[in-house]
């Protein structure tokens, strides 16, 4: 595609090199299965000619000759299809790969803006990357449909050139329709799959929120409301299923139509028998297969649209403009046997001296004629090595804004404003704020359904697993399960309590003994006796703390309590103490 | 076309989907009786094309009369191809959509113990992938089965009005290739079966990755993530294979069937005619038909992946709508109204084989009282509220609502008259509006406002109610979200009232101006308040303190404040902020 930088063509190429081999070898033994009706089509004419001689011997021998014409087209295709297949899961893995990667990597090049709704989100991961695996495979289709089509046309050719010419006639109607009707399959198709991702975006909401609706005893209009999603979809998909199948349709029965339009234009010559039995056996037998080269055409130009769609899902969720993220290389082992990468990419611990953030201010952009939004104006905030530093302040004053600001988590945000490590400036924040350097634990946490050990290790091999655990105050339950740290804890977490949760996440922030650790209100997890002993650990550790908190406790032990309010950063009054 | 047939369990399990529909897929069927018949005739046409030509006295007109009609007839077959597709899509759809909700409604209606075990991102690739499948399946696939189906049976038809030795050569083997293809397609389906639980986890993992999105950036766990990604997708690579593998097994045994066929037409013709039986234009009419299988029979190929699918979709829809609620729906008595009382006789909980959560908890709290409920984190304070709600069932002892045994409730009633406001917070895609009736269209904007307002949510109303939540447009914080879902509670009138760490992200200021709004909603109600910060509790009636899965205290507040030897009291000592 034109002025597309890089165009669907290219980023489907690139995605298709990335393991070439399989996908050479499929194409080879692609090609020679196409061109095997050729052999048949020569034998059936051989056949009729011996039955026309009345020479019934000769005519089973030839019958013969079908049915090892046929196991050679049938081992061509076994280990054509056994060799494709790996090739299409591996460019599957590869985009998926890609995305997944954009969206979980701590900042850098490669870190692509997080997603609004995992629901909407998977459905890009489940079928764009299938739309466009199934575009270069619709490469092979036609590249084994070009070499057959070649083989036969000469061959019919030479048997009558006129009767084989006006076969094209057809072939040239189906693949003008095909073009003209190019840009609403694309339209279609853009439009069914917003309809299908409004639709599982909500049935992932309504799935996550099972709970809720029950309690709420709101079952009839949740699903009224997904019903009319559902039938907004349905309409949309109808739509671009019946326009594709009918393009398909039209193209197989391109065989049919040219052999009619061949009888009418040969009829001369059958009459006079220039054109024999066996000739016609020949055309009809070819021309089953003469119709595939069309169909394929056809079928890769739609695919190549639905490719565009795809890609430009994909790219939303991978860093830069162009979608060459999507594409872009990577290691994949494809055999467990395989040795496992690097887990923790060797990231120098650089020992935290001094934070300073200096007017850190934070907008949201206007929508819908709002006004645009500042969350935070102007603050100014400086922990020195082993400092205790709390934030206080009402619901929705920008606090955990703040602090996502600082660890350069605020993706929807325009962030103005300096971070200054031991004095310099950090430039990619996201992937500075992580361990060893910090670690971040949000106020509402998400685990995954592994084991509860992995969920604090997450990979690392210097991660402190049991002192993490004995400073957030969960080795005690964890103790208490019958697996220990191999306990699995279920999707999202489920099988721990809502603490549990909170407590083991608190542990993973902790686990990599990080520099600066940034806590979110930790209240609904720790009683007060728990939360004390970890502020107390943390200022033995020597770790930096900056935290959001509305505990006494916390004001206490800080070194300095500051409040937050409409968006400004100040010195806590002394009369809020009493709350 | 038999060769394509599910076994006997997918055929039923199909027949029990589609039920709703049967007269529309009866039109349907009638339809492609018309498509199945047409390409009948184009063989006939050049059989007698041939026959002419053979007899050597023929002109160039007689030939153009056939030729004619098998071009007239070849177009008018794309055009009833056209609308048969289009039937068949909407028959689809329409089933597709009306199982989709049912399988919707029917998961929601599951117990909590079914949601803790399977992930969302797992039950959207069952109800909305497998239900995909089945679609794909009745609207492509089952469309061209019946066509050819119907276009066998027309051509044993013509074939033994021809000649009646070659109808029922025919007939004999289209039902062997029928039974091979047949038996050789159960094996594929169990491998698919294994393929498709294979991509659920690796889009289940992909999901909770992506809803982790932050936790997993901010703690440096990008490389970790990936190679479980790996491990997930050298699955599914090894799963596809395999069920590859099974499906060109199948395949070759098909296409092998269909050119012995071929070959035995070929032979037999030359037997046939040497003995003066047929015509050469009727071998080439036998060799036409013989092609004409194969061609139907690759679409169906080209869509066995489809069928793959699909038959391990049913089976799985299947198992789904079987899966049962733990908690029956049996109850017939009604507490009476107003206030509810709980009572707890020896109640003990415990998740399968997993340690006891809750053991002989005895507990009477009279109808009409504001009660806290405090203690550690896994003490069993949230297990408690969950029976109260019968999110599960007590595995030991009773409890009652309104002196009536929770279970004799009808569940419906149960929903209706206690409302509980959860520890988690869960929005949807949509509207302020819609998050707060979620959904439901007869609650006025009036109320609505109200309920948000009530719920310290002003600023967010200012804002208008219409505004969508989430992405870049409004997001709220997490203090923010508790209090909307809050606020659902003030739409409401139950009659019992449980909070379940309800405020527990929402700074002590901010509560405190709830604190009136809230204490108006209990009035007249029984209320149950989980809260760890106990200066939430300052003015309810009573206290229940809970560790280790039994109640420690229970008394009137105020007199366990005063107590110096309480447990209450000593939480209090510890808990500096919630002196005033």
């Amino acid at each position: 595609m034109r002025g597309r930088p890089p165009g669907t063509w290219r980023l489907a190429w690139r995605i298709s090199q990335h393991k070439p081999k399989p996908l050479w070898l499929g194409t080879l033994l692609f090609t020679i299965f196409f061109c095997f009706p050729v052999l048949t089509g020569l034998v059936v004419a051989g056949a009729l000619r011996a039955i026309e001689a009345q020479n019934t011997g000769r005519a089973i021998g030839f019958a013969f000759l079908l049915i090892l014409t046929e196991l050679g087209r049938i081992v061509s295709i076994y280990y054509g299809i056994i060799w494709f297949i790996r090739a299409w899961e591996l460019m599957q893995g590869l985009m998926r790969a890609n995305m997944l990667h954009a969206q979980v990597v701590s900042g850098g090049k490669d870190a692509g803006r997080p997603v609004a709704s995992a629901g909407e989100a998977l459905s890009t991961f489940r079928d764009d990357p299938e739309d466009v695996a199934d575009f270069v495979d619709s490469w092979l289709d036609v590249t084994g449909g070009l070499a057959f089509t070649i083989i036969a046309v000469v061959l019919l050719g030479s048997i009558d050139r006129v009767a084989t010419a006006v076969i094209f006639v057809p072939m040239a109607v189906v693949v003008l329709l095909t073009k003209l009707l190019d840009d609403r399959i694309k339209r279609y198709r853009r439009l069914d799959r917003e309809a299908t991702v409004a639709f599982t975006g909500q049935l992932g909401d309504v799935l996550s929120a099972a709970t809720t609706i029950k309690l709420n005893d709101a079952h009839a209009p949740v699903l009224a409301k997904l019903g009319q999603l559902a039938e907004r979809r349905r309409y949309t998909g109808v739509r671009d299923r019946v326009l594709e199948e009918s393009l398909q349709t039209t193209s197989s029965g391109f065989a049919e139509v040219a052999l009619g339009v061949m009888l009418l234009v040969s009829a001369g010559s059958l009459a006079a028998g220039n054109l024999t039995t066996a000739d016609l056996a020949l055309f009809v037998v070819l021309l089953g297969y003469l119709g595939f080269l069309p169909r394929m055409l056809g079928r890769m130009l739609a695919r190549r649209k639905q490719s565009v769609v795809a890609l430009d899902n994909m790219r939303r969720l991978v860093a830069g403009q162009d979608g060459a993220n999507v594409a872009a290389p990577r290691h994949l082992p494809i055999d467990l046997a395989d040795p496992q990468p690097e887990v923790i990419a060797e990231v120098p611990r650089i020992p935290l001296e001094q934070l300073r953030v200096s007017g850190l201010t934070v907008s949201f952009p206007a929508v819908d004629g709002a006004e645009r939004v500042e969350v935070v104006s102007g603050a100014n905030l400086v922990l020195k090595r082993g400092s205790f530093t709390v934030i206080t302040g009402p619901v929705g004053s920008g606090k955990t804004t703040l602090l996502r600001a600082v660890l350069g988590l605020a993706h929807r945000a325009t962030v103005g404003g300096t971070v200054a490590w031991n004095g310099q400036e950090v430039a990619d924040r996201g992937q500075f704020f992580a361990p060893p350097q910090a670690a971040f634990l949000p106020q509402v946490p998400n685990l995954i359904s592994d084991s509860l050990g992995d969920n604090v290790v997450l990979g690392s091999a210097d991660a402190e697993l049991d002192w993490a655990l004995e400073l957030s105050a969960v080795a005690a339950d964890v103790a208490a399960m019958p697996d220990g740290v191999d306990t699995l804890i279920g999707p999202r977490g489920v099988r721990l309590s809502g603490g549990q949760r909170q407590r083991v996440a608190t542990a993973r922030a902790l686990a990599r003994r990080p520099e600066l650790l940034v806590l979110d209100d930790l209240s609904s997890a720790l009683d007060v006796e728990t939360e004390k002993l970890l502020w107390q650990n943390l200022s033995d550790a020597g770790i930096t703390v900056l935290c959001v908190s509305h505990r006494l406790v916390a004001f206490d032990l800080a070194d300095q309590v500051l409040e937050m309010e409409d968006g400004r950063l100040k010195p806590r009054s002394s009369s809020t103490d009493s709350v | 076309m038999s060769a394509m047939a599910a076994s006997g369990e997918h055929w039923r399990a199909l027949a029990r989907l589609v039920r709703a529909e049967v007269r529309t897929y009866i039109r349907l069927a009638l339809v492609l009786t018309v498509g199945a018949s047409l390409p009948l005739a184009g063989p006939l046409l050049v059989r007698r094309v041939v026959d002419l030509a053979a007899s050597g006295s023929a002109s160039t007109a007689d030939v153009v009369g056939p030729a004619t009609a098998y071009l007239v007839i070849a177009i008018a077959s794309q055009f009833l191809a056209v609308f048969v597709t289009w039937l068949a899509t909407v028959t689809a759809w329409n089933t597709a959509n009306r199982l989709r909700l049912e399988l919707a409604e029917h998961v929601l209606s599951l117990d909590l113990e079914f949601h803790r075990t399977h992930s969302p991102g797992e039950l959207i690739q069952r109800i909305d992938g497998d239900i995909t499948s089945v679609s794909d399946f009745l609207s492509k696939i089952v469309a061209k089965a019946v066509s050819a189906l119907l276009l066998v049976l027309g051509m044993v038809v013509v074939l033994t009005v021809l000649n009646w030795r070659l109808g029922l050569g025919f007939a004999v083997y289209a039902l062997i290739a029928g039974w091979i293809a047949g038996r050789t397609r159960d094996r594929a389906v169990g491998e698919t079966v294994t393929e498709m639980a294979a991509h659920a986890k690796m889009y289940g993992g992909i999901e909770e990755r992506l809803t982790a999105g932050e936790d997993l950036r901010s703690n440096r766990a990008g490389p970790h993530v990936m190679w479980r990604f790996i491990q997930d997708n050298t699955e599914v690579l090894a799963a596809s294979m395999r069920s590859e593998k099974a499906f060109i097994a199948f395949w070759a045994r098909v296409q092998l069937t269909l050119i012995v066929g071929v070959a035995i037409a070929l032979g037999g013709s030359a037997w046939f005619l040497q003995a003066g039986a047929i015509s050469l234009g009727t071998t080439l009419l036998l060799v036409q038909y013989a092609l004409m299988l194969r061609r139907p029979l690759e679409d169906l190929v080209d869509d066995f992946d489809v069928i793959q699918k699909a038959s391990g979709a049913m089976v799985r829809v299947g198992e789904l709508q079987a899966t049962r609620s733990a908690l029956a729906d049996n109850g017939s008595a009604s507490p009476p109204p107003g206030a509810l009382s709980v009572e707890c006789v020896g109640l003990g909980f415990h998740y399968g084989d997993g340690d006891p959560i809750l053991t002989k908890v005895n507990l009477s709290i009279p109808a009409g009282r504001t009660v806290g409920l405090v203690g550690r984190t896994g003490g069993g304070k949230t297990t408690l509220a969950r029976l109260v709600l019968r999110l599960a069932d007590a595995t030991e002892g009773q409890l009652l609502l309104g002196g009536v045994p929770i279970q004799d409730l009808p569940l419906g009633e149960l929903r209706s008259r206690v409302a509980m406001i959860p520890q988690e917070v869960h929005l949807l895609a949509g509207s302020v509006r819609e998050n707060v009736t979620l959904f439901d269209a007869s609650v006025s904007d009036d109320r609505v406002v109200d309920a948000l307002t009530r719920a310290g949510l002003a600023k967010l109303v200012a804002g208008g109610i219409h505004r969508r939540l989430g992405g870049d447009e409004l997001s709220l914080s997490a203090g923010e979200e508790q209090l909307l879902s809050m606020a659902r509670i003030w739409l409401r009138d139950p009659d019992l009232i449980v909070l379940d760490e309800a405020t527990a992200r929402i700074d002590p200021k901010t509560e405190e101006r709830l604190h009136d709004a809230l204490a108006e909603l209990t009035q007249g109600r029984t209320a149950l308040i989980v809260a760890h910060r106990l200066s939430t509790l300052h003015s309810v009636d009573e206290i229940v303190v809970i560790d280790g899965g039994r109640i420690l205290e229970h008394g009137n507040r105020a007199s366990l404040e005063a107590d110096p030897n309480s447990e209450y009291r000593r939480m209090l000592d510890l808990g500096l902020e919630a002196q005033r």
